[in-house]
């Protein structure tokens, strides 16, 4: 039977071209994970952050994925759900810094009229 | 197995396939399209890629693989996510360096406030001392009371303009003999505690004393003092030290005390 090799071959390639199974994403969880903690514990919180409410939402589906063995949604999502995890704590910070800012500008202001009034005098 | 069934059962593995997990996306070339922008505005700024270079790099990577993923049939959901991911960075890096900008204008703001502080420290010194009555005014600012309290020191109502929150000039002496002291004794906390007399409204009241009592604070750490070791409070036309029926206990009445720790840093508690 020569057409054998043949479809040998094209088994071969259909299950290479778009279908392989991908493994399950152990450490894209944990990774996803840590980045979850990491914005919590700056401070960030679901209901002010649209990013952290994604980020949850989508690990949470990440978690069902993994659940159902679809390895691949669950790494795209617990991908996703990371860098929105991310960007939520980096907004936390910069917040944090602007107000930091704004506080010594008041300081400095107030130190300001101070000098100025004992001057006045 | 007959040929004809084997070359069945691959046409539906690979019809499968197509349809499968791998369908193309309409939304793939939109969306590297905007990554691609992003990613333009982040790698154009000098501060992002001064500051946040390995976000940047992260966002191109993904970039990158989005845009080859695109050449390829049947992976729109693929280009779609790596375009996301590529967002993501540019997004972070914008935020990391805006984060790292502002403590750069937060460290240079902290120098100018202070040398501000140190010019305002050597202007109300001088003040004083023009005023030659130094040592005269160290025994008249020891207006301190030893009360159930603790240590207490009452600043007048001289102190104030009529119905204004701000310190007079005149209360230089006794601002910095406190901060002098807070200074000696840094384990020491103060409350400091606003009182108006009766006339005007209570609510009026309540807040020209809380105001009186912020306004010394805030000299306080003007001049140095960790805001973390002064309390304020307003008690507006409570706990009078004089009846109110003449202008003479009036003016007795509005004052701000200041209630000092003893030297392990222990506070009676608020009235």
């Amino acid at each position: 039977m020569t057409l054998r090799p043949f479809f040998a071959a094209l088994a071969v390639v259909v299950a290479l071209a778009g279908c392989a199974a991908d493994p399950a994403p152990n450490e894209q969880i944990r990774l996803t994970q840590q980045a979850l903690e990491q914005a919590n514990a700056v401070g960030a919180s679901a209901d002010e952050s649209p990013d952290l409410k994604l980020a949850e939402d989508k690990f949470a589906q990440a978690k069902a994925d993994m659940a159902d063995q679809s390895y691949k949604d669950a790494r795209m999502r617990a991908e996703q759900a990371e860098l929105d995890a991310r960007l939520a704590e980096a907004q936390v910070l910069t917040r944090k810094s602007q107000e930091q800012l704004n506080v010594l500008n008041t300081r400095i202001t107030r130190l300001r009229k101070q000098l100025q009034l004992g001057e006045a005098q | 197995m007959s040929p004809i069934m084997r070359g069945m059962s691959c046409a539906v593995l690979l019809g499968s396939a197509v349809l499968g997990g791998c369908a193309s996306h309409p939304n793939g070339e939109q969306a590297l399209q905007q990554a691609g922008n992003d990613f333009q505005k982040v790698k154009e700024d000098a501060n992002v890629l001064r500051i946040a270079p390995k976000d940047v790099i992260r966002a191109g990577e993904s970039l990158a693989r989005a845009d080859r993923l695109s050449s390829y049939w049947g992976s729109g959901t693929d280009v779609v996510h790596y375009a996301y991911l590529s967002q993501r960075y540019s997004a972070i890096a914008r935020e990391h360096t805006e984060q790292a900008l502002n403590e750069e204008r937060a460290a240079k703001l902290e120098l100018e406030r202070q040398r501000l502080q140190l010019a305002l420290r050597e202007n109300k010194l001088i003040s004083v001392q023009q005023q030659g009555k130094w040592l005269e005014e160290q025994i008249a600012s020891l207006t301190t009371t030893q009360t159930d309290r603790g240590l207490v020191m009452t600043l007048g109502d001289v102190l104030f303009d009529t119905g204004e929150a701000e310190l007079k000039n005149s209360a230089n002496r006794t601002v910095l003999k406190i901060v002098q002291f807070l200074q000696l004794n840094p384990k020491r906390v103060v409350r400091i505690e606003g009182y108006a007399d009766n006339t005007g409204g209570q609510q009026e009241n309540l807040r020209l004393s809380r105001d009186r009592a912020q306004s010394v604070a805030d000299v306080l750490v003007d001049l140095g003092i960790d805001e973390k070791r002064i309390q304020v409070e307003g008690y507006g036309d409570q706990y009078p030290v004089e009846a109110n029926a003449s202008e003479r206990g009036r003016a007795q009445n509005r004052r701000v005390e200041i209630v000092f720790s003893d030297e392990k840093g222990q506070l009676g508690a608020a009235r």
